[in-house]
């Protein structure tokens, strides 16, 4: 008997059998993978941190992340500018040094950084106190710079408020130094800065649209829009033109018909003054225009964008020019030491870092074109990273380290610059910079071009006691030689000068009798390789060797670096931090290697550079202008 | 010529002109090329890419369905199917080039306009091979 069919097993069916089915099973896989992809890209730990200030953009502030994906080359310009890095949150990436470990003392007080996954911590007991004095660790969250130095901030156990590590990371050099090193001041001045000095002071520029936010006292609940310098602290908030531009029929159509876009500001397409005061926001010296403004602008910053004409709660005085003498004379009367640390006499901003001061009081600056920009380029056409990397050091636009950038106004010189420069074309003392734009301002360590656009003067240098371009490449002229010359070329009057101007050097006489600025500017010159060139760099040795004993930190760290770029000091060790005894002796170190080992006995000294025709000072000479020197307390305001 | 030699002759054809632009596209990168390769050409290399990446994947769509067309009995495409994955491989992929030859900061140029077209193709021609081929399989 054969045996009955059995009916085949019912099994459960994976895939539809109809067409709408396999379209929803369709759908509802792409929907788990979307669900999926979404899951594993969300950030858990999206809890801003509550020890330090935080990215919150607000308003119209959207920050640099969402201008990427459709700026992609500017993105990867302002990536690699040291603007981003202004301010950046600590990590083990951003943090330049290698901070491990790191045990150091100042201020009477033992530092002592520890490292532990990933994150850098402070502890910190007086000095020789033993171990068990030392504080909770502080942890470092915030740092400040990245191009030339880097500072660290840690948390302060107060909220957002933020403290400074006492101590600058020169990084050039790979080495720490006490923060009142790290800028020009008199040697007794030994206050770091407080608690709190970042999210009250620092954050007005170092990063976007930084709202300080006092809770009370000295406690704070700081965000940003951006840590570091972005794209809308040039281009405004980009809230509206985001939203706006999320539509790809209106982007093409600004694309193929090559029109602006009105809801963003673009610096490129403003008037020299509006797109050189939104550099000025910054760069410049500036004030809030009264107490209720400076509480306002601690609130919620400041409703100044790119494309306006006026800083609104803050102004940029500007004492610079015959114009300015009523200005000049009552910021002089209101404080007189503050004003001769940022300025000279004469109203021209001396320090670095606030060139809006210097380009707006140049002469070119009286027409509407000559701005910021007509030198330097915020984004460059070429991306490549290393391009990048070159013009971030100084933003200059193609061609405009030359003296292309004068010429592009100054036609008229062009044929022939020879008869305006009196040297050979190919002479740096042909160059237009050199002279109407000399390294008179003095930051971070070392002489900065003047961004106030003059004309060398041996009256000025006498009146305002400012060193001269001539002088500052002719470091072996007395000032009669320049006055002399200048005379002779442009007709300028020959002051009445004392002895020394007509005998010794300028650069010699105010090493020794200059005061700090002058002596830190001079030094720094003597490492200038066209000044070395034009001078002759035999005789600045023994100059150079005795500022390492200068009693200003910043004045011996330029006398070293100037040493170390002379023959036979390449890599020269000396640590200018060091104190008085330590420093005499390395001095004296350095100058008898100089005296055995570079110096040329064959070789004689001339009488104006101040020393015997062997080498040595003409030493009642020396001493005498030592005993003149002008030791006026000099504390320039960065 | 049978649907199914069209296909297998556009494919071998579609897959040597795509891998010749992968080989192109390493000569960038070997040449280091900024107008392919700098951070302001993030679009273009994109575009680029996927153009390369399209091309060579639906030229073995086309040898696949070649293959099909001789191994499946029963099986085939009718005539504007045929055309819809033929022209939908050229059509994508090129799209995709073109978007990326004039490119407008982050936004591809207008040639990018193909791509949906050929996307349109594409989802239509594979969909009607899917139908037929199950067909066919279900009447074996």
């Amino acid at each position: 008997m054969m045996p009955e069919p059995q009916p085949t097993p019912k099994v459960a069916r994976f895939f539809p059998s109809t067409w709408a089915g396999r379209c929803a099973l369709i759908s509802i896989a792409w929907g788990l993978l979307m669900i999926v992809g979404w899951v594993l890209n969300t950030e858990w730990d999206k809890e801003p941190a509550t020890n330090r200030p935080t990215k919150n953009p607000v308003g119209d502030y959207v920050s640099a992340d969402t201008c990427r994906s459709c700026h992609p080359g500017n993105y990867a310009s302002w990536h690699a500018s040291y603007h981003r890095t202004m301010t950046q949150v600590a990590n083990s990436e951003t943090i330049l040094a290698d901070m491990a470990g790191l045990e150091i003392t100042a201020f009477s007080t033992d530092y002592i950084v520890l490292e532990q996954d990933g994150k850098h911590y402070v502890r910190s007991k007086p000095e020789g106190a033993p171990e068990a004095k030392f504080t909770d660790p502080q942890e470092i969250v915030l740092l400040t710079g990245s191009h030339n130095m880097q500072i660290c901030w840690m948390t302060s156990n107060d909220g957002r408020t933020v403290e400074q590590f006492p101590f600058a990371y020169i990084v050039a050099e790979d080495m720490w130094v006490p923060m009142t090193h790290s800028f020009l001041m008199p040697p007794e001045h030994i206050t770091p800065y407080s608690k709190g000095e970042w999210n009250i002071s620092c954050i007005n520029c170092h990063v976007t649209k930084g709202r300080s936010r006092i809770v009370e006292g000295e406690t704070f609940d700081s965000d940003v829009s951006d840590f570091g310098i972005s794209c809308e602290a040039c281009h405004s908030g980009g809230r509206e033109h985001v939203e706006l531009n999320r539509d790809p029929t209106r982007r093409f159509k600004l694309h193929l018909t090559d029109t602006p876009d009105q809801t963003i500001a673009n610096p490129a397409d403003m008037d020299g003054p509006t797109s050189s005061l939104l550099c000025g926001q910054c760069h410049s010296i500036w004030n809030f225009n009264n107490a209720e403004a400076h509480m306002e602008f601690v609130k919620e910053n400041s409703d100044f964008r790119p494309g306006h004409t006026e800083l609104k709660l803050r102004n940029v005085p500007q004492p610079s020019g015959a114009d300015a003498a009523e200005k000049r004379a009552a910021m002089i009367a209101n404080d007189a030491a503050t004003f001769d640390n940022s300025y000279w006499r004469d109203g021209m901003v001396r320090v670095t870092g606030r060139e809006y001061n210097g380009v707006t009081a140049s002469p070119c600056f009286k027409g509407k074109d000559f701005s910021c920009l007509s030198c330097h380029e915020m984004h460059p056409a070429n991306t490549e990273a290393t391009a990048l990397k070159q013009w971030a050091k100084n933003q200059m636009a193609p061609g405009k380290m030359t003296n292309q950038a004068c010429l592009q106004c100054h036609q008229d010189m062009a044929a022939d610059i020879s008869a305006h420069t009196y040297h050979p074309e190919a002479s740096t003392g042909s160059s237009c910079y050199n002279c109407h734009m000399p390294h008179s301002s003095f930051g971070l360590l070392r002489g900065v071009r003047s961004h106030e656009v003059a004309s060398p003067s041996a009256i000025e240098t006498i009146e305002l006691g400012r060193p001269n371009a001539c002088n500052l490449c002719h470091l072996d002229q007395p000032l009669a030689w320049t006055a002399g010359k200048l005379h002779e070329w442009y007709g300028h009057d020959i002051p009445v000068m004392e002895k020394d101007d007509h005998e010794i050097s300028l650069a010699a006489k105010w090493i020794l009798k200059g005061d700090a600025a002058q002596r830190a500017l001079i030094s720094w010159s003597m490492g200038w390789e066209p000044a070395q060139r034009a001078s002759d760099y035999r005789w600045l040795y023994p100059f150079l060797i005795f500022e390492l004993n200068d009693p200003y930190p910043a004045v011996r760290f330029v006398a070293w670096k100037s040493l170390q770029s002379l023959p036979g000091f390449s890599g020269y060790k000396y640590d200018y931090t060091v104190n008085d005894d330590l420093q005499k002796e390395a001095s004296a170190r350095a100058y008898q290697k100089w005296w055995q080992e570079q110096r040329d006995p064959r070789h004689t000294y001339e009488w104006k550079t101040l020393l015997q025709p062997n080498g040595t000072f003409r030493q009642s000479e020396y001493e005498r202008l030592l005993r003149e020197r002008d030791n006026r307390k000099v504390n320039l305001l960065e | 010529m049978t649907t199914s030699n069209r296909h297998l002759r556009h494919g071998w054809w579609a897959l040597f002109t795509f891998l010749t632009l992968g080989v192109v596209l390493e000569t960038l990168h070997g040449f280091k090329i900024g107008w392919y390769l700098n951070a302001d050409a993030d679009i273009r290399r994109l575009m680029f890419t996927l153009a390369h990446a399209h091309g060579t994947l639906l030229a073995l769509v086309n040898i696949a369905a070649g293959v099909t067309l001789r191994v499946v009995e029963g099986f085939d495409l009718e005539k504007n199917v045929s055309r819809a994955l033929t022209w939908g491989s050229i059509v994508m992929p090129v799209g995709f080039f073109l978007g990326g030859v004039v490119i407008h900061g982050g936004d591809p140029g207008l040639g990018v306009l193909l791509v949906p077209v050929g996307a349109f193709m594409l989802v239509y021609a594979s969909a009607c091979t899917a139908r037929n081929l199950s067909k066919a399989l279900k009447s074996k």
